[in-house]
């Protein structure tokens, strides 16, 4: 990372907040990053919203689920309808 | 994750009930489709599918979403049926049962971006484009709503143990 960035990062308020997600999301720069994580060590309140944005995510990424197989086929049934001038499609006939 | 599965777990969290949420899915896709064939095509798909999702909620199940939730009894019986021995299965079930309902208590744009960017692996400028929002408003709102359902969940996993 380019040192102005770096100096960048360091220029920032003191936000807890948006360093904690954008920490948990994985989305610093390696160097932020580093940055980051000795600032970590002597500051309570970005350790604190670190470790509960790190369970909220655990905890979201919990509640992922996978559509069904039926669902898959409704869905490609209604589009392939649409397609071949179904009602509802773009080709659909305006009058009678 | 594939596209069919990120408007799912939208649809999922815009709605109370499976059906509604199979609904929205049919209806994001053939609107995604309409808008395809009128050759009214985005650089990035998945975004732009999510777009369409929240836009179509917002405007078709808002008043729905607002009635007390209700669950189909075919549905209530599927979930129940389903898994493995039934001790273990109580124990997710009320796990899963806390979490979604974490989840709902949630304000609708912490909701939304938590379920772009947790459970769809959006990076946070994608959902900021996705939402049409600022991505310092993503991060904040995306924060605010791990902060709660840790919270939430924490309240209430003290409140089984005690």
């Amino acid at each position: 990372m380019m040192r102005w960035m770096r100096r960048g990062f360091r220029r920032r308020p003191h936000d807890p907040e948006r360093n904690a997600a954008e920490y948990v999301s994985g989305e610093l720069s390696r160097r932020a990053t580093r940055w980051f994580e000795a600032h970590l060590l002597h500051c309570e309140d970005c350790w604190r919203e670190v470790l509960l944005g790190r369970l909220g995510r655990r905890m979201a990424e919990e509640a992922r689920e996978q559509a069904s197989a039926s669902l898959r086929d409704r869905v490609r049934a209604a589009v392939q309808f649409t397609s071949e001038g179904g009602p509802a499609g773009p080709s659909a006939p305006i009058g009678p | 994750m594939g596209a069919v599965d990120l408007v799912y777990n939208l649809s999922r969290r815009l709605t109370d009930r499976r059906q509604d949420a199979e609904d929205l899915v049919q209806d994001t896709f053939l609107q995604a489709f309409r808008a395809w064939t009128d050759h009214r095509r985005p650089k990035r798909v998945k975004p732009w599918l999510a777009t369409i999702c929240l836009n179509l909620a917002r405007s078709r199940y808002r008043s729905r979403a607002r009635r007390p939730s209700e669950v189909p009894f075919e549905e209530w019986m599927v979930e129940r049926r389903s898994g493995a021995d039934p001790e273990s299965r109580a124990v997710q079930e009320i796990e899963r049962e806390q979490l979604y309902r974490a989840i709902r208590e949630l304000p609708e744009e912490q909701r939304v971006a938590i379920t772009l960017v947790d459970l769809s692996g959006f990076s946070t400028y994608k959902a900021a484009e996705a939402m049409g929002t600022p991505r310092g408003t993503v991060l904040s709102r995306l924060h605010r709503g791990r902060r709660a359902l840790a919270r939430l969940l924490g309240d209430r996993i003290e409140e089984v143990s005690r």
